[in-house]
C-alpha cells in the first residue's frame, strides 16, 4: 500500500515537472525581439526558439542548475522526500499564482529556492535528529542567493558598457536612415543568432522541472535511464510550451518592440544569455526575468532615458519578498501534511 | 506617367521615392506661391494657370502608390512607421496647397493697396524659404539626419517671423475702412490664414523630422 502511494507520488511528481517545463517554454519571451524586428516568419521563430529552449534544457540543465536545485542545495545525508518534493512544487505554483491573481510579477526560481528552504528547515525539526546548520550546503545556498543580486546587477552593467562600446566605435557614425536601416538589416541576422544563443541558455538556467527530476533520481525515486528519458520529454514539452501557448505572449509582445532597432536587442539578449550562461555553468538559478529587466535598464540609463524608479522599486520589493514568503508558505503546509502523517 | 516612368519607379527604394515625392510637391508649392504672386502683380492669367498646374498635377499619384507598395512589403519593422508618416505628411503638404488653390481661384481680388502688397510678398518670400528648405531638410532624412536637424531649426525661426508678419497684414486688413463682410475682406482674411496654415503644417513637419533626428542618431 505504502509502495503503491509512493509510486502513485513519483509519478504525480513528474507529470508535474513536465507541466514545468510546459510552462517555462510557455512564459519564454525571448522570441518577442526576434519577432518584432521581422526577421522570421511567426511560425518558424516559434519552432527554432522551442528547439533551442528543448535543447538548452536537455543538454545543459540536469549537469549544472538542476543539480544544484535537486541535490546540491542540501546539506550532507539530506536527501529530498517524494512529500517534499510534492510540497516544494505545490507551494511555489501556489505562491505564484497568488502572485498572477494581485498582479505582481514574481521569479519562479526565487519561489522555488524558497520553498526548498522551508520545507528543509520543517523537515530537519520533524526528524529532530537534524541540525539546522548542517540541513542545507550553506556555501552553495549563499552562493544562489548571492547570485540573484549579482546577476541583474551585472546585466545591467555589461549592457551598459556593451551599448557605449558600440555606440562609440559604430552606431555613432551612422549619420542617416539610410545607413541606419542598411546596418540594421544586418543586425537583424546577428540577432538571430543572439536569440537562439539566449533561448538555450535560457532552457538551460530553468531548473525548475529537471530539478524535481534530479531530486528524484538523488532520493532513487527514478533510475538514470528514466531520468534521461524524462529530461528528454521535458525538453520536448519546452518545446511545446512555447509552440502551443507562448506565442499569444510572443506576438502582442513583438507588437510592442516593432519600433525596437535590432541593435539593441543585440544588446539586450547577448548581455543577458551571457548572465545566463554564466550562472548555469556555476550551477545558480537566477531569474532571467530579473536580468532582463536590469540589461533594458542598463540600456535606458546608457541612452539617458527616463527610469520609473518607483515602479522599479516597488519590483525589487516583490523580488526580495518571494524567498522568505515562498519558504514561509512552503513550510506552512509541509507541517500540515506532517500534522496528518503524510511526511 | 508613361509605362517607362513606371518601370523606373518600380525601381527606386523607398528613400529615392520619398526625395521624388518631395521634389514634386515641392515643384507644385513653389507654383503655387508664383500663382500667388501673380495675383499680387494684378496678373491674373498667370495667376489662373499657376494654380490651375497645382490643382490638375496628379504625377505624384503613382509615386505614392509605388512608395505604399513597397512600404506594405518592407521588412524594415523600427523604421517602417515613419517612413510612411514622412511620406503622409508630404501629402499634407499637398493637400493643404491643392485646397488653397482651389479657394484663391473662387474669386479675382484686388489688393487694397502698395504697402498691403509689399507684406504679402514678404510672407510669399518667407513661405518659399521654408518650403524649399524642407524639402532639403526631408531629402537629407536618408543620408545626414545632423544636417536635416539645422535645417529645420531654420524653418522654425523663419516660420516664427512668418506669425509676426501676418499679425501685421491682419492688422493693416483689419484697419482699412472697408466693409468687414465684403468678399476682398474675407478672401483676404482667408488668404493670410491659409498661408499660415500651410507654414504651420510645414514647421510641424519640420518638428517631426528633429523628433526623428533625435530618435535615429546615437552620440558617443
Amino acid at each position: 500500500m505504502a509502495n503503491d502511494i509512493i509510486s502513485i507520488l513519483v509519478i504525480i511528481l513528474v507529470v508535474m515537472a513536465i507541466a514545468l517545463a510546459f510552462s517555462i517554454g510557455a512564459n519564454d519571451e525571448t522570441l518577442s525581439a526576434l519577432v518584432g524586428a521581422g526577421v522570421l516568419k511567426f511560425k518558424i521563430a516559434l519552432i527554432i526558439g522551442g528547439i533551442a529552449i528543448g535543447s538548452g534544457m536537455i543538454f545543459f540543465s540536469g549537469g549544472y542548475v538542476a543539480k544544484t536545485v535537486g541535490a546540491d542545495i542540501l546539506g550532507e545525508g539530506i536527501q529530498y522526500t517524494d512529500f517534499m518534493l510534492l510540497t516544494v512544487l505545490i507551494s511555489s505554483i501556489l505562491w505564484l499564482v497568488i502572485g498572477s491573481f494581485a498582479g505582481i510579477p514574481l521569479s519562479s526560481t526565487h519561489s522555488l529556492i524558497g520553498s526548498v528552504v522551508g520545507v528543509v528547515i520543517i523537515y530537519a525539526i520533524f526528524q529532530g535528529s537534524i541540525n539546522l546548520g548542517t540541513a542545507f550546503n550553506w556555501d552553495k545556498l549563499g552562493n544562489v542567493v548571492l547570485s540573484w543580486f549579482l546577476s541583474p546587477l551585472f546585466g545591467l552593467i555589461i549592457t551598459f558598457v556593451f551599448f557605449k562600446l558600440i555606440a562609440k566605435l559604430y552606431l555613432s557614425r551612422l549619420k542617416g536612415l539610410n545607413q541606419i536601416e542598411l546596418s540594421e538589416r544586418y543586425f537583424k541576422w546577428i540577432l538571430l543568432v543572439v536569440v537562439i544563443f539566449a533561448e538555450i541558455w535560457v532552457g538551460a538556467n530553468s531548473g525548475e522541472a529537471l530539478g524535481i527530476l534530479f531530486g528524484l533520481l538523488d532520493n532513487g525515486s527514478l533510475n538514470i535511464q528514466q531520468y534521461f528519458t524524462f529530461s528528454v520529454v521535458c525538453g520536448i514539452f519546452a518545446f511545446f510550451g512555447i509552440y502551443v501557448a507562448a506565442r499569444y505572449v510572443i506576438k502582442n509582445l513583438a507588437s510592442q518592440m516593432i519600433e525596437s532597432r535590432p541593435s539593441e536587442g543585440i544588446i539586450i539578449q547577448s548581455s543577458s544569455a551571457v548572465i545566463l550562461m554564466i550562472a548555469t555553468l556555476f550551477g545558480l538559478p537566477i531569474s532571467h526575468s530579473h536580468v532582463i529587466v536590469f540589461c533594458i535598464l542598463g540600456l535606458s540609463l546608457a541612452q539617458k532615458k527616463d527610469i520609473d524608479y518607483r515602479a522599479l522599486g516597488k519590483m525589487a520589493l516583490y523580488w526580495i519578498l518571494t524567498f522568505p514568503i515562498a519558504g514561509i508558505l512552503s513550510g506552512l503546509l509541509y507541517y500540515g501534511l506532517g500534522s496528518f502523517g503524510f511526511v | 506617367m508613361s509605362e517607362l516612368d513606371e518601370k523606373r519607379l518600380s525601381k527606386l527604394s523607398i528613400d529615392e521615392l520619398t526625395r521624388l515625392f518631395m521634389d514634386n510637391i515641392n515643384e507644385q508649392n513653389l507654383e503655387l506661391i508664383e500663382g500667388i504672386e501673380s495675383l499680387v502683380e494684378e496678373d491674373f492669367t498667370k495667376f489662373k494657370k499657376k494654380l490651375n498646374y497645382v490643382i490638375d498635377t496628379n504625377t505624384e499619384v503613382q509615386i505614392k502608390k509605388t512608395f505604399e507598395n513597397r512600404i506594405f512589403k518592407s521588412k524594415l519593422m523600427f523604421s517602417k512607421k515613419d517612413r510612411l508618416k514622412i511620406f503622409s505628411k508630404i501629402n499634407d503638404v499637398k493637400n493643404i496647397g491643392e485646397f488653397m488653390a482651389n479657394k484663391l481661384l473662387l474669386y479675382k481680388v484686388l489688393f487694397p493697396d502698395k504697402e498691403f502688397k509689399l507684406d504679402v510678398l514678404s510672407i510669399l518670400k518667407s513661405l518659399r524659404f521654408i518650403s524649399v528648405n524642407l524639402a532639403k531638410a526631408v531629402k537629407l532624412i536618408g543620408s545626414d539626419l545632423k544636417d536635416a536637424y539645422s535645417i529645420c531649426e531654420e524653418v522654425k525661426d523663419e516660420r516664427r517671423k512668418m506669425r509676426r508678419e501676418e499679425f501685421r497684414l491682419l492688422n493693416r486688413l483689419y484697419n482699412y475702412d472697408m466693409d468687414y463682410l465684403s468678399r476682398t475682406f474675407l478672401y483676404l482674411k482667408e488668404m493670410i490664414e491659409d498661408i499660415m496654415m500651410l507654414a504651420d503644417h510645414i514647421k510641424s513637419f519640420s518638428e517631426y523630422i528633429q523628433f526623428l533626428a533625435t530618435k535615429y542618431l546615437i552620440f558617443d
